[in-house]
């Protein structure tokens, strides 16, 4: 059981609504998650359902159009919804940070890395440049760069990806912060960087006990890393479960499909077609009531357009939203 | 017709790499000399008809360089490519695009956004003179409807379609001319896993019914295991491996290949992370390292594996360029 302390960051009901010409984009609806303190949670789901927003609502970083709504936001206890944005600075890159896909969006072009990494160290901690370059140095070399002396002088340009992307870790870690969002850190990399990195992420997160939320889109990563999976699908978590429980049982049509659809070496029989999902992703604009995978789903019925939201409980911290039971979406069970 | 079938013959490859070599001139510095880059290295195979060959390897590893020279838009610097049999500077420029389609990985950028669906599909059929204007139109039908693309959208551009759409379109247009063989660089790497496997889907349906060639660079390996026939792997320009997937898969020879395998993530929580391959970063490729030119970042390798570049070998499981093969006996 965790307890009340190791609950790092408690999400409930956030929702993250953007203006757009043709009206109100929906791009998260009542999301509730938690990060646990040396534990990982993975955001899977497919390009736009939202994974990033919630990542930027948590972070204060949303595009200044959209508009947040939230029950809490809680961050080892602290109401982050209270917090004026000045107050909200001081924890943002300290004791929360957030690693994106692209180094560059975090990485200023025209200052060598060691400065940015300082800076962070200087701000947060009120440190000397001396003892803030000593922790870069160590960060750098924890993250597996050679000579971090040299690298600290370098600028952004001059690194590969992966350098980068190890470099952002590094600048995430710089205030030891109780919370990493790691939003497709490793999407840009080749695999045999990509495990490299991930190793990292793994055991950093371990050293320091750490909460991770790592999202992605691939389940392959999460399968291997992940405690607890989110998935979403068009703004809302449609189901939530351990990585075990997901993945032995995935119980949401949608979840059963995305794991059909990847190839699996030695499972998947060769040159036979793979499971698929038809149709394509619905508008996130306008107020859709019912469950918004129903234009794709086999399992569709009438009531699905009102009623697709309830969620279920599959067993103890499983649970998925559908209308069907789990002996019915299971096959289990004949239909009515 | 009877040129289709010459293509098709069992004996002759429909293309053949031989010692090709592909350079490219590039400066470190803005007032450096330029040095030569071996992007592609002295790279030697045989693709043969209605085949799936995937070429896999690290970014950078010279994939689309080579495939830009199988479809005849870039000479190599040395060696040759034959295309059914005949050297490829030989064989128009017009007539090798008729044989050779490409699909590039960014459905996004390789469309035209001002032209409509049915103008790009239409263009190769237009540039090659193919038709009348009313068989045009019926061909581009055709096609549309053969890569699951509804009617009414040949008069859209691109920008209304979905990501999975736009790639169908690349699709439909590699396929208009019916080429024989189509070189897919990364075709399904932009595109969510669920519209993945509907094109991965299409395209094995496809080549079963018009009997196609499949060149598919791809560097998701389990993609690859699903649909290859064979599997060549490339290391900083050089072909390191290739042989029958399901021999690569399950016995792979050289240490690249194995640590590549090492690290596919498949979907099971039971395995956690694979072991970290190799810490060291990829080398320079304008100071590749000497002798093997994986021998810095190799778990097996030997004292003179840093001295001596390794030779290609080749027997019945296919080819491998590693020093843990060289010497030892092979059949032959
Ligand atoms: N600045 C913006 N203005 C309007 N809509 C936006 C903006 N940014 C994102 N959206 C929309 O919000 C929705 C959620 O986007 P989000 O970036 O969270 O998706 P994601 O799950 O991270 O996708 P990906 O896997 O592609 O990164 C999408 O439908 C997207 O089009
Ligand atoms: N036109 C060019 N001029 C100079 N160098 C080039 C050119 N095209 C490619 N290269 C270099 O040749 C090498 C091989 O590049 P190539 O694009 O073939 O790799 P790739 O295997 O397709 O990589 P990726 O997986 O990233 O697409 C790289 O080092 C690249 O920087
Ligand atoms: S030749 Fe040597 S260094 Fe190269 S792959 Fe084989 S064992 Fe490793
Ligand atoms: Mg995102
Ligand atoms: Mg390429």
């Amino acid at each position: 059981m965790t307890s009340e302390r190791d609950t790092i960051l408690r999400v409930r009901d956030l929702s993250v609504d953007i203006p757009v010409p043709s009206g109100t984009l929906h791009a998260v609806r009542n999301v509730d998650l938690s990060a646990i303190r040396g534990r990982t949670l993975a955001i899977v789901g497919e390009s736009g359902c939202g994974k990033t927003m919630t990542a930027l609502a948590v972070m204060r970083l949303l595009p200044g159009r959209a508009r947040l709504r939230a029950r809490e936001i809680g961050l080892e206890g602290t109401d982050l919804r209270s917090l004026s944005d000045k107050a909200f600075s001081a924890i943002r890159g300290n004791r929360m940070a957030m690693i994106f896909q692209d180094p560059m969006t975090s990485l200023n072009p025209v200052y060598p890395i060691g400065d940015q990494l300082e800076e962070i160290h200087i701000r947060h901690r009120g440190s000397g440049r001396r003892e803030a370059r000593e922790r870069a140095e160590y960060l750098l070399a924890r993250v597996g760069i050679v000579n971090p002396g040299t690298r600290l002088r370098q600028f952004p340009h001059q690194l590969s990806g992966g350098l980068r992307q190890r470099i952002m870790i590094a600048m995430a870690l710089m205030c030891d912060p109780a919370l990493i969002v790691a939003d497709e850190p490793t999407t840009a990399l080749d695999v045999t960087v990509q495990a490299q990195v991930l190793h990292l992420l793994k055991d950093l997160q371990a050293e320091f006990d750490m909460a991770l939320i790592l999202i992605t889109h691939d389940l392959g990563i999460v399968a291997r890393i992940a405690d607890r999976i989110a998935v979403m699908y068009a703004g809302r978590i449609v189901e939530t479960g351990s990585s075990r429980q997901i993945f032995a049982a995935p119980t949401h049509p949608y979840t059963q499909g995305l794991i059909d659809c990847i190839p699996y070496p030695g499972k998947t029989e060769r040159r036979t077609a793979l499971g698929s999902i038809p149709g394509i992703v619905p508008s996130l604009v306008g107020d859709a009531p019912g469950c918004m995978f129903r234009n794709r789903c086999a399992m569709a019925e009438e009531r699905c357009r009102d009623g697709g939201n309830v969620e279920r409980s599959v067993e103890d911290g499983h649970s998925y939203r559908c209308v069907h039971p789990v002996e019915r979406l299971r096959g289990t069970m004949v239909p009515s | 017709m009877s040129e289709a079938s010459a293509i098709a013959s069992p004996t002759v490859p429909v293309l053949e790499c031989d010692r090709v070599t592909r350079l490219f001139r590039v400066k470190r510095g803005l007032f450096e000399t330029p040095v030569a880059l071996r992007a592609v290295d002295d790279v030697s195979f045989a693709v043969h008809g209605g085949e799936v060959l995937a070429i896999v390897g690290e970014s950078g590893c010279g994939k689309t360089t080579l495939a830009r020279m199988l479809l005849g838009l870039l000479p190599p610097s040395s060696g040759s490519i034959r295309f059914a049999g005949r050297p490829m500077e030989g064989v128009g420029r017009s007539e090798i695009a008729a044989r050779v389609q490409p699909v590039f990985q960014d459905p996004y950028s390789s469309l035209n956004p001002r032209k409509t669906l049915g103008q790009i599909v239409g263009l190769p059929l237009a540039v090659h003179r193919i038709g009348t204007e009313d068989e045009r139109r019926a061909r581009i039908a055709e096609i549309m409807e053969l890569v699951g693309l509804p009617p009414h959208l040949v008069h859209a551009y691109p920008n209304q379609l979905s990501g999975g759409q736009r790639q169908r379109v690349a699709i439909a247009r590699a396929l208009a001319i019916q080429p024989a063989i189509v070189v897919f660089d990364e075709p399904t790497s932009a595109l969510d896993v669920s519209v993945q496997a509907q094109i991965l889907n299409l395209l094995m349906e496809l080549r079963r019914t018009l009997e196609l060639t499949y060149i598919f660079i791809s560097h998701d390996l389990a993609v690859v295991e699903h649909i290859a026939d064979r599997v060549a792997v490339m290391y900083l320009g050089r072909l390191v491996e290739l042989g029958d997937t399901g021999r690569i898969f399950e016995d792979p020879r050289h240490p690249y290949t194995e640590t590549l395998l090492r690290s596919i993530l498949t979907p099971d929580p039971a395995l956690g992370l694979p072991p970290g391959p190799f810490d060291g970063e990829f080398p320079d490729p304008l100071a590749p390292p000497s002798g093997c030119r994986f021998h810095p970042r190799c778990p097996k390798a030997m004292e003179h594996c840093g001295a001596t570049a390794p030779e290609a070998r080749t027997d019945s499981s296919g080819l491998v360029e590693c020093h843990l093969y060289n010497g030892k006996s092979h059949d032959r």
